[in-house]
């Protein structure tokens, strides 16, 4: 069975107290160290400092109150679902509120959507590549080469198993340097003229 | 292009390369604050945390009877103050030597002065003597807007337990500059309509400035 059955972005009742709060304590003052560098790494890669700031709050949260669920041996990926379905929930409702705003204020645009990660960076074709990606596949981009996480660990994060991941993640690679490989070409042949033909 | 150069482009565009590590005691808070977020939902005998999603359909009873009899509490207490308004509201406001014995410590509260121009007087008796507070006392705490005080001593105005100096952030720091308010030390404070009187009247505890609250406040 799956490690990663158990996260979600939801803190739940705290676990029978079958260990002391003064054990978790100990416990959590041990892994938790380990978990928030990755941790707010992973959400700088995917949202705003703020929104980050928040989610990493959150997930570490979670992380507390379901302590006895996270798994000694795989934390960070669990850990990583975690913050996925935190910023998810945080995502959802900053859209929900992006929907009301602009309803309420028609004057006024509303606010930009966070750009993605490195964006503001030069590799416009990478990103427009990644683009081209259905989410998951994106996803399991990122967390292979930004996380540099294995097959297990990523299935642990996405919650699926390794052997899917192994094949989605070896498809979606196959279709980002396909990609790549056409806008690259097309910008090298191109140069200053717009590629736009097909 | 291979796999290892497809990782090593996405990881040029990865945006925490340039993030610098985290401040130890920012993450030593986040950590405290996750594990305390609890207690204050946490009821200690069965340790399950309610959360607003779980809603209040597994509270037990008790909670309720505790919750009923802090209602009738609160509502007991409304009435009574109702009933007792007329005869005790011109009495409560009073916090002088005169007030009834209270549980709650007594306070004058003063304000900064406006910015002096640079002008100052030479302080002297005379000056002095229009303060309608004078006292001194050490300073307990200083804060972005109030600065506390415990009188030791009062030359004039109502004797109380505690002095606040309450200002918007900006006038307090400009006074606690002037004064050099500090934590733990002794003062000697005047205060004219209300506010603290700055110009030499107000300063650290010095034989000099006490021997001139003394020539002003005699008795």
């Amino acid at each position: 069975m799956n490690h990663v059955v158990g996260a979600m972005c939801e803190a739940g009742p705290v676990a029978d107290e079958e260990t002391s709060t003064a054990e978790r304590r100990t416990r959590f003052e041990a892994l938790a160290p380990v978990l928030v560098e990755p941790l707010r790494r992973f959400l700088a890669r995917r949202a705003d400092a703020a929104t980050a700031d928040d989610v990493l709050a959150e997930t570490l949260l979670v992380c507390w109150r379901r302590l006895d669920e996270l798994p000694a041996d795989a934390a960070l990926p669990w850990a990583y679902g975690v913050a996925r379905l935190c910023l998810a929930n945080a995502q959802r409702g900053a859209r929900r509120q992006e929907r009301l705003v602009a309803r309420v204020a028609v004057v006024d645009p509303p606010a930009q959507i966070v750009p993605g990660p490195g964006a503001d960076e030069g590799d416009p074709r990478l990103e427009e590549a990644l683009a081209a990606l259905t989410e998951t596949e994106a996803e399991l981009v990122r967390l292979w080469a930004w996380e540099q996480l294995g097959p297990a660990e990523i299935a642990a994060v996405l919650d699926l198993t390794p052997n899917a991941v192994s094949i989605r993640l070896h498809r979606a690679r196959t279709k980002l340097r396909e990609s790549l490989r056409k806008t690259d070409g097309r910008a090298g042949h191109e140069g200053v003229r717009e590629g736009r033909t097909p | 292009m291979t796999d290892d150069e497809l990782q090593q482009r996405l990881q040029a565009h990865d945006r925490a390369a340039s993030l610098p590590p985290a401040d130890p005691a920012w993450v030593a808070r986040l950590l405290e604050d996750a594990m305390s977020a609890d207690q204050s939902t946490e009821t200690p005998t069965d340790g399950s945390v309610e959360t607003r999603e779980s809603g209040t359909r597994h509270r037990s009873p008790l909670t309720w009877l505790v919750a009923a009899a802090a209602a009738a509490l609160i509502a007991g207490v409304g009435v009574f103050g109702l009933l007792n308004n007329d005869r005790e509201s011109s009495e409560v406001p009073s916090a002088g030597p005169n007030a009834p014995a209270s549980t709650a410590p007594s306070i004058t509260v003063l304000a900064a002065g406006a910015p002096t121009q640079g002008r100052c007087m030479v302080p002297n008796a005379d000056l002095l003597a229009n303060a309608q507070v004078a006292f001194s006392g050490s300073v307990d705490q200083v804060a972005d807007d109030v600065v506390t005080l415990t009188p030791d001593r009062f030359y004039a105005g109502e004797v109380t337990d505690v002095v606040e100096v309450r200002s918007a952030p900006a006038m307090l720091q400009a006074l606690v500059g002037a004064v050099d308010f500090q934590p733990g030390q002794r003062y000697l404070v005047a205060a004219n309509d209300g506010e603290v009187m700055v110009c030499g009247f107000s300063g650290p505890f010095a034989d000099g400035l006490e021997s001139l609250y003394v020539a002003a406040f005699p008795g």
